[in-house]
């Protein structure tokens, strides 16, 4: 086991599985009254995937020098909503209540591309949610939250299940195109339900 | 050359690296930026143990939890952050008067002149830079010989008071994805103003704790401490702190702040204390936000021994009901309020 990997496992078991607890507990409140929220979760960020991302090159340098600090989705948090519109009231409701360095709402490149879509936030670790008998170096400044559709969520669980296995053989250029297709229509239900529901006027 | 700075009681020893200092005038609204000057300070001297001592005060005077702004695009970037970054990635005398540039252009002649110092080295695996700004004081001289006393004004002197000035600390392992959070400290605070012009206009930075959710701390802590304590005179002071609580709008304060400013007693204070979780919470400043706070605590309801409930809003209960003592010995009271009636419910539980 290396270093990294020992120092990564004690912070995961001792900080970031509690710390995931408190924040998807705490959207949990802070998303109470809100309707049309299908679900909420938080989650450490595993060993294994720490360590792949802590791996990563950029012009065949470490991208990460110091990972434990660097990687900011060492906790990664989820509100799904069921409607595209619902996604703008519920970063409202982020945004009032926890400082961010970042949000980007995350797209394809081009407008003849279907694929992952999501509004991502780098957000500040609440004081509140920082167990004060716990080493404050091993708990994270930041932590990662997505808002999505179900439609959304839905699509880009099974796009990873099926694409970014660690073993899995690379995708065929018409898997590619397929999970393109998929992406278009989960694109499509989204508009169309949103269009319906604002028809109705709920 | 690295200088080592010792304390009592100071469990690591503090590496000083660097130390660069500027003065920096009013700029604000300048349509020109003033050419600027800068020096090096020496790691030894009679300055050097002054300026060590605010470097490894800083860890407890700086007690305003603050971290940068991010773009107005969503972007993780800063411009304050920025400048900071570049001057630790390789503090020279240039770098660091980008920073005092951009103090100077947010600095009024209210503010007046300060005299600016860049403290930066490092502990353990943590970068750390001090930044600090003394006022500009005026001062008399006297220098006495056998036959004469002779006085003289001195119209630029700083540091008159180490106590007395502006500061902010950063620490951080990463130069890249680091130094977002920050502690601040404002000695010379008098108005809301003082405090924008350090933290709002030069740091480009707002508390680490947005406003609702300082407030709903602090709201959820009252509302939970005058539920659970037993104690009738406590849950009285909780309500009233809570009707003051509005006056309050838009001050920046911590949990521990309000308690001490609505001078709450020892037993409040510690039963709101003991419904605040979290490290440092009880003493984080946020900015009170009113709306927020009476989300959290709209009605407030008194239940007397006889079996009345009264309710009314929060903030307008005691205008509502008349309270009058008639029985000061066994604590008997009277209500009372004039109106008309709208409504009556019955309801199968309080």
């Amino acid at each position: 086991m290396t270093e990294l990997e020992q120092s990564y496992r004690r912070r995961f078991d001792t900080a970031l599985t509690p710390l995931a607890i408190a924040i998807e507990a705490q959207l949990r409140d802070y998303f109470a009254i809100e309707p049309r929220i299908d679900r909420i979760t938080a989650r450490p960020k595993s060993v294994e995937r720490f360590l792949a991302k802590a791996q990563i090159t950029e012009n065949e340098r470490p991208k990460y020098t110091e990972p434990l600090h660097q990687i900011q989705d060492q906790v990664g948090a989820r509100v799904v909503t069921l409607y595209l519109s619902d996604v703008a009231r519920a970063a409202a409701v982020i945004e009032r209540y926890y400082r961010q360095i970042e949000v980007r709402d995350v797209i394809p490149e081009s407008e003849w591309e279907f694929g992952y879509f999501g509004r991502h936030y780098v957000l500040v670790v609440p004081t509140d949610l920082i167990d004060p008998s716990l080493d404050r170096a091993l708990i994270p400044d930041f932590f990662e939250l997505q808002v999505k559709t179900l439609f959304q969520h839905a699509w880009s669980e099974a796009n990873h299940d099926l694409g970014y296995k660690p073993s899995a053989v690379p995708l065929t250029s018409d898997a590619q195109r397929r999970l393109a297709f998929t992406a278009a229509q989960a694109w499509g239900a989204d508009r169309i339900f949103d269009e319906l529901f604002r028809e109705r006027g709920m | 050359m690295r200088c080592y700075y010792y304390e009592v009681n100071w469990v690591s020893t503090l590496a000083i690296d660097h130390i660069h200092t500027y003065l920096v005038h009013p700029g604000k609204g300048a349509a020109v930026a003033r050419q600027m000057g800068g020096t090096t300070v020496a790691l030894s001297g009679k300055l050097f143990p002054l300026l060590s001592e605010i470097y490894a005060r800083s860890e407890n005077e700086c007690d305003i939890d603050i971290a940068f702004n991010r773009s107005a695009h969503g972007a993780p970037q800063n411009p304050c952050r920025d400048l900071i970054l570049t001057y630790l990635g390789g503090p020279t005398i240039v770098r660091g008067r980008h920073i005092a540039e951009r103090l100077e252009a947010v600095t009024t002649h209210r503010s007046g002149l300060g005299l600016l110092f860049l403290i930066s080295g490092s502990e353990g695996r943590d970068y750390k830079i001090v930044i600090s700004r003394f006022a500009a004081h005026s001062a008399v001289s006297a220098e006495e010989d056998q036959q004469n006393l002779s006085v003289e004004f001195l119209e630029r002197v700083f540091m008159r008071s180490a106590y007395a000035y502006k500061a902010v600390l950063y620490r951080s392992p990463s130069l890249t994805t680091g130094f977002w959070l920050g502690r601040a400290v404002d000695k010379q605070i008098n108005s809301p103003e003082s405090s924008n012009y350090w933290i709002s206009e030069f740091l480009d930075s707002d508390m680490r704790t947005t406003a609702a959710a300082g407030t709903r701390r602090l709201a959820l802590a009252l509302r939970d401490a005058a539920k659970r304590t037993p104690d009738v005179g406590v849950k009285s002071e909780i309500a009233a702190a809570v009707t003051l609580a509005t006056g309050l709008r838009g001050q920046r304060l911590s949990i521990s702040d309000f308690t001490k400013q609505l001078r709450l007693s020892d037993a409040a204070k510690q039963a709101i204390s003991d419904e605040v979780r979290g490290a440092g919470t009880l003493d984080e400043r946020f900015q009170f936000d009113p709306d927020e706070f009476t989300k959290h605590v709209a009605y407030r309801t008194v239940e007397m021994d006889s079996g009345g409930l009264l309710t009314a809003e929060a903030t307008a209960f005691d205008r509502v009901f008349q309270r009058d003592v008639i029985d000061e010995p066994e604590h008997k009271v009277r209500f009372s309020t004039e109106g008309r009636v709208v409504s009556e419910r019955l309801g199968k539980m309080r």
